[in-house]
């Protein structure tokens, strides 16, 4: 079989609210955190949906129109940049799975 | 819906659902809110529903022309994987085929829906069937609290109340947490992150492939290179139509290995065995989710509080023993038994702490507790670097020397044992090892 690509997994993925154009982000993260006081920044590691990503210069990045709420990052950042909850089901984005 | 339910149940997975049945058998009235559009549309599992529970919820299920589960399971492999080899365990046999099955591979959006329809047949089959309800694609906000007493929920501006709720909210348990029986913050350390993929075959080749017949399934977890030295495991359960087949990561091994999840699962696909395993199938879904690994001492503080229980996976009631990971059985009769104690407090009056405490007296008493306390140590053994890294070597290594003739004399086999015990670990470390192992398991 093919290998995968993270872009062609998401691809396969069915998010709510897709039409909205601005949908309520569920996922906050203070990133600033992230680019000044950890030394690990796990969620860029961990996430696996790639919506923790680091730039050419080191700095986190976050987007969370990718996000599966698998709520992985809720527990691998320990320096409380993280704040989750569910995504709203009218006016956040989130996952709809076909087989879960 | 002005009046006050009886209770209110948050989370429409295994648990939840397993509780509304229990509830609507006892002529509670109760309001089910799930998150998702359907029950099981916002669920991942592996995933088998081990043992004889489901059975008894739902007596005699497998009559049924297309009851929600994907196929039962007769055959169990465990696999030890090094970068080019397998040596398996293998094991089928056909009494796992008499009724009740002692395991059943479920496919989540599926199977809690169908669930789902067995919990609006007793509402409608008890007492009160215009006053219990289902309600989904509604996120609770909020446990209602009057002092430390639980009397209801709020969703959005909507607040609902009752005398009892059960949170049965899954692994990332933010209810859990804002009634104050969990830590705000939960540490990485006992939690895994599960990958998985649906790979969608033509039946009659998965049949084939996997010499399975009619509804016989097979189950597959992998230990070694699967998971490219990162604590954990692989696993490959056989659905009608397609295999369910990913890894359970060990989420600071993860973090501290360099390794992106999704690259060690195409890692895991390409080795030359799996490949060939694999071979021809098509991927339909990618799925992930966070899972508990079955260590104590992340779980809530208390699974009870005045007018509160917490089932399943909420109350981290999941654990991988090295013998199957369990975790929809231990939701399932947790969720009855939150049921029963709801129905009790009922009976009683009395829905604080006193009645709500027999819960985990229950608990305690039944399979999920006592297993899980008994099986601390396996937890730990099965996370020792050793585990998942010497020991699959050692097997592999030895397999190659005994399942290959050379036409030169051969050596007997203990000193091909001892060549492969040489290189991947020693003696001693193995006798420590197997002391660990024989006590934990």
């Amino acid at each position: 079989m093919k290998k995968l690509s993270i872009a062609e997994r998401l691809g396969m993925v069915n998010y709510l609210n897709q039409s909205k154009t601005e949908a309520k982000p569920h996922i906050l993260v203070d990133t600033d955190i992230c680019n000044t006081g950890c030394d690990h920044k796990a969620t860029t590691r961990v996430c696996p949906a790639n919506c923790y990503t680091i730039d050419d210069v080191g700095k986190v990045h976050f987007q969370f129109e990718d996000c599966i709420e698998c709520g992985t990052c809720m527990y691998a950042c320990d320096k409380g940049a993280v704040t989750w909850e569910f995504p709203d089901p009218e006016i956040g984005r989130g996952v709809k799975w076909n087989f879960g | 819906m002005e009046d006050k339910f009886d209770c209110i149940i948050v989370g429409g997975g295994v648990a939840g659902l397993s509780a509304a049945i229990t509830l609507a058998r006892n002529d509670m009235k109760f309001l089910l809110i799930e998150r998702g559009e359907f029950s099981g549309s916002k669920n991942v599992s592996g995933g088998v529903l081990w043992g004889e529970g489901l059975s008894k919820l739902v007596p005699n299920y497998w009559e049924e022309e297309d009851a929600g589960f994907e196929r039962f399971i007769n055959h169990r492999r465990l696999t030890f994987m090094d970068s080019d080899s397998t040596f398996s365990i293998d094991f089928k046999s056909d009494s796992f085929g008499e009724k009740p099955y002692k395991g059943v591979i479920v496919l989540r959006a599926k199977f809690d829906n169908w669930l789902s329809e067995k919990v609006e047949e007793a509402i409608g089959a008890s007492k009160y069937p215009d006053e219990s309800f289902l309600a989904p694609n509604i996120l609770v906000e909020e446990v209602l609290m009057d002092g430390d007493q639980a009397v209801g929920i709020r969703a959005g501006e909507e607040k609902f109340f009752a005398d009892s709720v059960i949170i049965a909210e899954g692994v990332n348990n933010l209810l859990t947490r804002q009634v104050g029986l969990q830590d705000d913050y939960v540490p990485a350390d006992a939690l895994a992150v599960g990958l998985k993929e649906i790979i969608k075959y033509d039946q009659t080749v998965l049949e084939d492939r996997f010499q399975l017949n009619g509804l016989s399934g097979m189950s597959n977890e992998f230990i070694g290179t699967a998971t490219q030295g990162v604590e954990g495991g692989g696993f490959l359960y056989t659905n009608k139509d397609s295999v369910s087949f990913g890894l359970v990561l060990g989420m600071i091994s993860l973090r501290d290995s360099g390794l992106k999840p999704y690259d060690i699962l195409n890692e895991f696909k390409a080795h030359p065995v799996i490949r060939d395993t694999l071979k021809g199938g098509e991927v339909v879904e990618y799925s992930a989710h966070a899972v508990s690994t079955g260590d104590m001492k992340v779980m809530p503080k208390e699974i009870y509080g005045n007018g509160v229980l917490v089932a399943g996976e909420a109350a981290n009631l999941l654990m991988n023993s090295g013998k199957a990971i369990q975790g929809m059985d231990y939701a399932l009769h947790s969720g009855v038994l939150a049921a029963e104690t709801i129905v009790e407090a009922h009976k009683s009056g009395d829905f604080t702490k006193n009645t709500m405490k027999t819960y985990r007296d229950k608990l305690e008493k039944s399979f999920v507790l006592q297993d899980m306390k008994n099986f601390q140590g396996a937890v730990e053994f099965l996370h020792s670097k050793q585990m998942f890294e010497s020991v699959p070597g050692l097997v592999c290594d030895f397999g190659k020397q005994f399942f290959s003739i050379k036409n030169e004399p051969t050596p007997k086999t203990r000193h091909m044992l001892s060549k492969s015990v040489k290189k991947h670990s020693s003696y001693w470390q193995l006798l420590k090892l197997g002391i660990k192992g024989a006590r934990s398991l």
